[in-house]
């Protein structure tokens, strides 16, 4: 049977979809189709790449949570303050980086507990968790940031390898193959897209609900908290303000990845795509030097149009 | 059906939520925090001055509640302290809930200019004085103590004007741009801007607004190296953090003979400076501002004669004089002392 064009469009849309934003983008600016402006996109997607990856789970399981953002900036700040106290040797740095899991941990815990047990909405008790670790990362330090964190620290989220390619976008494309693996392979990601599909019938089924309810926030928050981590080596600054309104660029990349909010639906490379879609589209508009209202206005019309053009795909796709 | 109705009132709280962020004010709403260090000095009679923050998520703003509190304590006065995490209403009653506890005198730092005007004409009705420290409230105020934001920006860009050899520097200067509608920001740029004009061999590219954070001003440095790439010689950001950002692209990238220029004299940027990571700031110290607040509200208080408008001033601080500024142990540059 010959591939009609509308199977084509179908399977491959995202992808479609972005190499239609790559051409128009390479016609706007010279600047934009060169192999270090590749990198350097890869550089800037990586660390809301790894809070979308996260985000994308929830989606999928039917949840959702506003609190990655601020669990970024506390995981950051605990990072920071151990790492400075060490004076950022190994030892310190690894130290951090163990306490700061622990606390995304403690955090992404909590959220699962309230939603599952507790049966709070997601949307509510996250809120409460976001307001809680903004609360906690602001209190650390009165609000001022932390600095002086030393070479050492900066490699794992600011680090180049060969000069060019970032580590943290080597973290970000390890964790989505990862994530994509335990999706499709393992008895827990099947068990995320039978909950989000139908929670009673997945509950009927066998599938204890609320443990993967409890697993899949907490491994939101660890990955968050690992985006909180980077961003702190980054910058080599602990900031308690990082991370503001990440969650809704989080969200926004998953649904132009495919995801659908009623649960059930959603793909690890589909995020990452949706991430990449929404940092060219950033790059190009400061390359052409768009100003900086009308960048605020295409980027919601282009998100618009791409959830239009996800919709018509997919609905097509049920036929 | 139900999950729909969920999806639905997701989207919906999202597009609220985002309407929400530019005030970037997320933090839970902590409430009054009070000092009672009323130790009263020899002769003074001892009054209370209520302070009401704009927020506590930059250290500009939540370094200015321990300034002023201690500030006063050394000279007997209690402080009544309360934080409006960006928030205008909250301000409005927040200064409701001061003039309830009985103030004399009261202090604010206005998240806007024409947002606490309910609170303002209260206080005025109440026949309490008011303070503007930083930004001003469009009317009612006493007095104003703050800073010449254009005359920062002025500064700072005749300074690098000369770094760059005068007159007859050419290239291009990236501007990394604040929040959107902020006065302070609007002011930089103009200031700025009027003192790149005597240079006409510069050409100014100015960034997406950045928000005055580090996180947004780095990607939007990397992307206007990408596209102006071996013409800039320069780049002002409307504050420190976000130059701070810029310098560290900068650094990364391995370019060279790039200068770096921004404004607050926030502490990180200073120790910059010494090492020729960062070329200059101009100080925006926020222990001389509050303390030139609280000296108002005592002269106010002791009937004396306040001009409308206290200048806290400022100082270029560059690698001829950094080492007058530099220490570790602040969080900005001080002009106390100096």
């Amino acid at each position: 049977m010959k591939p009609s064009m509308n199977m084509i469009l179908k399977k491959y849309n995202l992808l479609i979809l972005l190499l239609v934003f790559i051409v128009i983008a390479s016609i706007l600016s010279p600047n934009f189709l060169t192999v270090s402006n590749f990198f350097n996109l890869l550089q800037q997607a990586s660390i809301p790449g790894i809070v979308a990856l996260g985000m994308t789970l929830v989606i999928i399981i039917g949840g959702i949570d506003l609190s990655v953002g601020s669990v970024l900036a506390f995981s950051g700040m605990v990072a920071s303050m151990i790492v400075l106290h060490f004076d950022g040797s190994y030892g310190g740095i690894i130290i951090g980086i163990i306490a700061a899991l622990l606390v995304s941990f403690v955090m992404g815990l909590m959220t699962g507990i309230l939603t599952s047990y507790f049966k709070l909405p997601d949307f509510i008790a996250s809120l409460a968790m976001m307001e809680i670790a903004r609360g906690a990362a602001l209190l650390t330090t009165n609000g001022n940031p932390v600095f002086g964190l030393g070479e050492r620290f900066n490699f794992i989220g600011g680090g180049f390898i060969g000069g060019r390619l970032a580590v943290s976008a080597i973290f970000w494309i390890l964790l989505t193959v990862l994530v994509a693996l335990i999706l499709k392979y393992t008895v827990f990601g099947r068990s995320l897209y039978a909950i989000g599909g139908n929670k009673e019938a997945a509950t009927l089924s066998g599938i204890k609900t609320r443990i993967n309810y409890v697993a899949t926030y907490i491994i939101t928050a660890l990955l968050a908290g690992f985006a909180g981590i980077l961003t702190a080596s980054w910058m080599s600054t602990g900031q308690p303000t990082a991370g503001t309104g990440a969650e809704l660029d989080a969200i926004a990349a998953s649904v132009i990845g495919g995801a659908s909010l009623s649960g059930g639906i959603g793909s690890a490379f589909g995020t990452f795509g949706g991430v990449l879609l929404l940092q060219i589209l950033t790059n190009i508009m400061n390359l052409v030097g768009l100003p900086s209202f009308y960048q605020r206005i295409a980027k919601g019309l282009i998100i618009i149009f791409a959830l239009l053009l996800n919709k018509y795909v997919s609905k097509s796709k049920a036929k | 059906m139900k999950k729909k109705c969920l999806a639905l009132l997701a989207t919906a709280v999202m597009a609220l939520t985002l309407a929400a962020c530019g005030g970037n004010g997320n933090e839970p709403a902590t409430d009054a925090e009070v000092n009672g260090g009323a130790m009263t000095e020899a002769g003074g009679d001892t009054f209370t001055i209520g302070f009401s923050n704009r927020s506590a998520d930059t250290p500009f703003f939540a370094n200015m509640t321990f300034i002023i509190e201690d500030y006063a304590a050394e000279k007997g006065i209690e402080v009544v302290a309360i934080n409006a995490n960006n928030d205008v209403e909250k301000q409005n009653r927040d200064i409701q809930d001061l003039l309830q506890r009985g103030i004399d005198v009261l202090i604010i730092n206005p998240v806007n200019e024409e947002g606490p005007s309910a609170g303002i004409r209260a206080a005025n009705d109440a026949g309490v004085p008011i303070i503007t420290i930083d930004m001003n409230v469009a009317s009612g105020a006493d007095v104003w103590v703050g800073r010449d934001n254009y005359n920062m920006g002025y500064l700072v860009g005749n300074r690098l004007i000369e770094l760059l050899g005068g007159i007859d520097a050419t290239g291009t200067v990236l501007e990394i741009q604040g929040a959107a509608g902020s006065t302070t920001m609007m002011a930089r740029r103009d200031g700025f801007n009027a003192a790149m004009e005597s240079v006409p061999g510069l050409t100014i590219v100015q960034s997406a607004f950045s928000d005055f954070d580090r996180s947004r001003a780095i990607p939007a440095t990397q992307d206007l190296i990408q596209a102006h790439g071996v013409d800039v010689v320069a780049i002002f950001a409307h504050n420190d953090d976000m130059a701070l950002g810029a310098a560290q692209v900068v650094r990364e990238q391995n370019i060279e003979n790039v200068l770096v220029t921004g404004i607050d004299g926030l502490m990180e940027a200073v120790l910059a400076i010494q090492i020729g990571d960062y070329q200059v700031t101009a100080s925006n110290d926020p222990v001389l501002l509050s303390h030139m607040a609280v000296d108002a509200a005592i002269a106010l208080m002791n009937g004396e004669d306040v001009p409308d408008f206290i200048d806290a001033g400022t100082v270029i601080i560059d690698l001829y004089n950094v080492d007058d500024y530099a220490d570790p142990d602040l969080d900005f540059a001080t002009m106390v002392g100096n």
